[in-house]
């Protein structure tokens, strides 16, 4: 076991990780090292496959927009669960990283005149997402990859997996994995880290999502016994491409598409008579399914699967070469289907999860509840919840939030690791040696399930009870097949007993945190009884701000997560009935 | 844009000046004078409207396209020749060649499969790993050709296994599957991606801007006009898979050569308008493992399947890195 001492070390390599490690050393001085892990190679990260654009107001003031308009979008998009504050703080930082973007390489879409341009959005009042085509995360990420090799003190680690964050009492002590390329197992001793792993999308089957958002970064966290902050809260994408869930990225409507039934109507006037096409995601999804279960959906041949078209024939093949050359990409490679000539089948798919480690508005992770947050312990994007999407995040903000908390947390860390010690060597071996046994435990297992079969068991179950519309029985359904499933994990068969890119091994470790996940975000599920955004419960329609206007935090405990709950912060927008 | 109305001199160019030297040579001995005074301009001037027309031709050629319009030649139109399964599924053997790491030998394995009309390769390497063989490894992961994971050698050709539909790409009932050998192999399809990414770093890939503060703090956005992206943005749409490392003839036999991927990322940041280096950028390049060990064989811009094209990069690297020479003397 070898181990390596670094000043600060990153878990995840997407835009949030990756921000982090670069403003974490732009901001410490010389000869602090810094280390980022990535269990993929660091510039394939999920991140790469956001498409549609980063919001920010750029020019506050102009086209009728301010930093206060971009808040109130956000927080009425998120059903009034967002913290405020930290939407106030990520709304004004956000036009800062478009600007700082703009400065590593992206190749923003300009106007005439070679100003940035701004296409509209989801649940924005008006046009304030900067984009680069239809390939915006990729775009950014190549710069970051780019700028961040140039940026002093960053060792990067491809192909490295962690399984155990090592915590001394209430501050981080170090992590524990192994180099997929070799089999090597690793112990980095660190003074603080960052946890930027991304979401757990991939619990669902049908998915926007890579392969590789299985939620690790938050499985651990859970595992250490850190709190996880509003798990239920999953955001469903209206417009996955069917049969395969590949995202058609909202910028289509942005860019003026529609959605048609199979009676050929825009049946969104009957949902979002104002925004049409472009209410927030929840909203189109739920629209989506419900003219499905009307019978007003069109069958997919080959697939079965049920779908609505989503009309982009009116924007001409120039601009869609121009705008949307990904989508028109992928639909002819993937389907066949050139959608300047058809409509492309869509339908909803798991995509963004609001949820995940609870952090303060500086990204710290907490201990519990409100109180004391953990020393050198951050967490930035998708895999933290600060929360400020709440219960629905509009899109597009996404990319602004890892940017904004990905400096943030680089930021801090660099301070925490420039006034710390590492722990004594002596200690952080011992705990080493602990997490060396468990992982020895893991891949021995001989047992009698194939980790692939109870994957496949958990997402359907997932689809089945977890999707769109919920019901209590469905949920409660749903629960008691996830503890089976947990049951059956402790005895998975592992068949690859090799070291080298042992990818069994990797997705076995993989789906026992999906399990993880599910569990909790089934009970909170199960215990909100309120519709507030992306969660629907058919049993209680309604938002109930009186009981429900809080935050869920569930921590581990031998009988599966235990829950309490927080408060909203809320500064300027008092609650109010959402319409679209 | 192309230059037709070029095309014409510039053929009567190629094929005068070789008659107009054999004239020379045969006509040296009894009429020196006319050599002198009549032939050597004409040849003289063949060589300057052969010159004039084929940069153009070769510049012409290269600006301002987008890569889809390039796809669409190619694989789009590919696809839709094809007949869609007609039944529900279809059997397919996959043969995987895997690379046994103990052995160090390249092994055939057959995993019987299926595919429907909308079924990927990567979906049925997926498949024989859950449902035949765990032990199989290969890199994957967003199944939507933008990540860069999955290239690896299908019949024969470098390609995404994401974007490959597996009923286009079978042939007499089976699909073989390879891995990149050009990389250093480690296990089953799985390359060792080290020295690629170090070719990759050794070009110092990044926006260079003399105010390194200013960049950071970046104020100010820059400004720049669409015909100012059009001159990069063919070339930054590289998602780094090592396709055209694999495809390329001269790295599969000089190591040191630095390649395709990298040589078209420089001489995408040379082209960013907002980019400071300047000619700086090409001199770490105009070497023989440089620039000048690429052979025009045109195989990296072939397998690309994202469109850039770093075989005209490379020579177009070439053109700037000529001109700065004359200017230095």
């Amino acid at each position: 076991m070898e181990i390596l001492d670094y000043d600060i070390v990153i878990i995840g390599s997407g835009i949030a990780g990756m921000s982090a490690a670069i403003h974490a050393s732009k901001s410490s001085k010389k000869g602090t090292k810094i280390a980022i892990l990535s269990k993929l190679h660091a510039m394939r990260s999920h991140s790469v496959a956001a498409e549609g654009g980063i919001s920010g107001v750029l020019y506050p003031g102009q086209n009728d927009d301010s930093y206060d308009l971009h808040a109130f979008d956000t927080v009425k998009g998120s059903d009034y669960l967002a913290d405020q504050d930290a939407v106030e703080l990520l709304v004004k930082n956000a036009p800062k990283e478009i600007r700082f973007f703009e400065h590593i390489g992206v190749p923003w879409t300009r106007e005439e005149n070679g100003d940035i341009l701004f296409r509209a959005f989801g649940g924005m009042s008006v046009k304030r997402t900067a984009f680069a085509a239809d390939k915006t995360g990729f775009f950014m990420m190549r710069a970051l990859y780019d700028y961040l090799i140039g940026t002093e003190g960053i060792k990067v680690f491809h192909e490295y997996y962690i399984t155990e964050l090592l915590l001394d009492k209430t501050r981080v002590a170090g992590l524990y994995g192994f180099d997929m390329s070799t089999g090597e197992r690793i112990l980095f001793r660190t003074k603080a880290c960052i946890i930027a792993t991304g979401g757990y999308a991939r619990v669902f089957g049908f998915t926007t999502t890579s392969y590789s958002s299985t939620g690790d970064g938050i499985a651990l966290a859970y595992r250490a016994g850190l709190p996880l902050k509003d798990m239920e809260f999953i955001q469903f994408h209206p417009t996955a491409l069917a049969p395969s869930g590949i995202l058609i990225t909202e910028a289509a409507r942005g860019e003026g598409g529609y959605l048609r039934n199979s009676k050929g109507e825009r049946f969104m006037k009957d949902y979002a008579k104002s925004k049409m096409e472009l209410a927030p995601r929840d909203i189109v999804s739920r629209a989506i399914i419900t003219e499905i279960n009307k019978g007003n959906g069109l069958v997919q041949k080959g697939s079965e699967m049920a779908y609505v078209d989503l009309d982009l024939r009116h924007l001409g093949k120039e601009k869609l070469d121009f705008r949307l050359p990904m989508i028109r990409e992928i639909t002819i490679k993937s389907i066949g289907l050139d959608p300047a000539e058809e409509p492309i089948p869509v339908r909803p798919a798991a995509h963004f999860t609001m949820g995940g480690i609870h952090t303060d508005i500086n990204g710290r992770i907490m201990q519990n509840g409100l109180r004391e947050h953990m020393h050198g312990l951050f967490a930035a994007g998708e895999c933290a919840c600060v929360s400020v999407h709440g219960s629905n995040r509009l899109g597009s903000n996404s990319l602004s939030q890892c940017a904004v908390w990905g400096r943030l947390v680089g930021m801090e860390a660099a301070k925490i690791a420039s006034s710390s010690n590492h722990v004594p060597l002596t200690k952080l071996k011992e705990m080493g040696y602990d997490a060396d046994e468990c992982l020895n435990k893991f891949i021995g297992k001989d047992g009698e399930y194939s980790p692939y079969h109870i994957r496949d068991k958990l997402q359907n179950v997932m689809e089945e009870h977890m999707y769109v519309f919920r019901t209590q029985k469905g949920m409660k359904q749903a629960l008691k097949e996830i503890k089976n499933l947990k049951k059956e994990a402790c005895n998975m068969r592992i068949e690859d007993k090799g070291r080298l890119f042992n990818t069994n091994l990797r997705d076995a470790l993989e789906i026992r945190n999906l399990i993880d996940l599910s569990e909790v975000a089934t009970s909170g599920a199960i215990k909100r009884k309120e519709s507030r955004g992306a969660h629907s419960v058919v049993e209680h329609k309604e938002r109930n701000d009186k009981e429900w206007m809080k935050h869920t935090i569930a921590v581990i405990s031998r009988q599966g997560p235990k829950f309490e709950y927080i408060p909203v912060k809320i500064t300027k927008w008092k609650p109010q009935p959402r319409m679209y | 844009m192309r230059a037709s109305f070029l095309v014409a001199p510039m053929y009567v160019a190629m094929i005068g000046v070789p008659v107009l030297m054999i004239l020379y040579v045969i006509s040296y001995a009894f009429a020196p004078l006319i050599c002198y005074y009549v032939l050597l301009p004409l040849i003289v001037l063949g060589l300057f409207i052969f010159g004039v027309t084929g940069f153009f031709e070769v510049y012409a050629s290269t600006s301002t396209r987008s890569p889809l319009l390039k796809m669409e030649s190619d694989s789009i139109s590919e696809f839709k020749d094809v007949k869609l399964a007609e039944k529900h599924e279809i059997p397919i053997d996959l043969v995987v060649t895997r690379f046994n790491n103990h052995t160090k030998k390249l092994e055939k394995q057959t995993y019987k499969s299926g595919a429907s009309r909308f079924t990927t390769v990567l979906d049925m390497l997926l498949n024989a790993k859950s449902e035949g063989d765990q032990t199989l490894s290969f890199r994957y992961s967003c199944r939507m050709g933008i990540c860069g994971s999955c290239g690896m050698v299908i019949n024969g050709k470098p390609m995404l296994a994401c974007e490959a539909n597996s009923i286009n790409n079978v042939i007499e009932g089976k699909i073989e599957v390879g891995p990149m050998e050009a990389h250093p192999l480690l296990k089953d399809l799985v390359t060792d991606f080290d020295e690629f990414f170090n070719k990759h770093i050794s070009i110092k890939p990044e926006l260079y801007r003399n105010d390194k503060k200013e960049q950071y703090a970046a104020q100010h956005e820059y400004q720049q006009k669409q015909s100012q992206i059009e001159e990069f943005l063919p070339y930054s749409y590289c998602i780094m898979c090592g396709l055209c490392m694999d495809a390329c003839p001269v790295v599969n036999t000089n190591k040191d050569f630095i390649g395709p991927q990298p040589l078209s990322q420089a001489y995408r940041y040379y082209k960013d308008s907002r980019d400071e280096l300047g000619k700086k950028r090409i001199e770490s390049i105009d070497t023989l493992d440089g620039i000048w060990g690429c052979e025009f064989a045109g195989a990296c811009s072939k397998v690309c399947p994202k469109g850039v094209d770093p075989a005209t990069a490379i020579q177009l690297l070439k053109n700037e890195a000529i001109k700065g020479d004359i200017k230095k003397e």
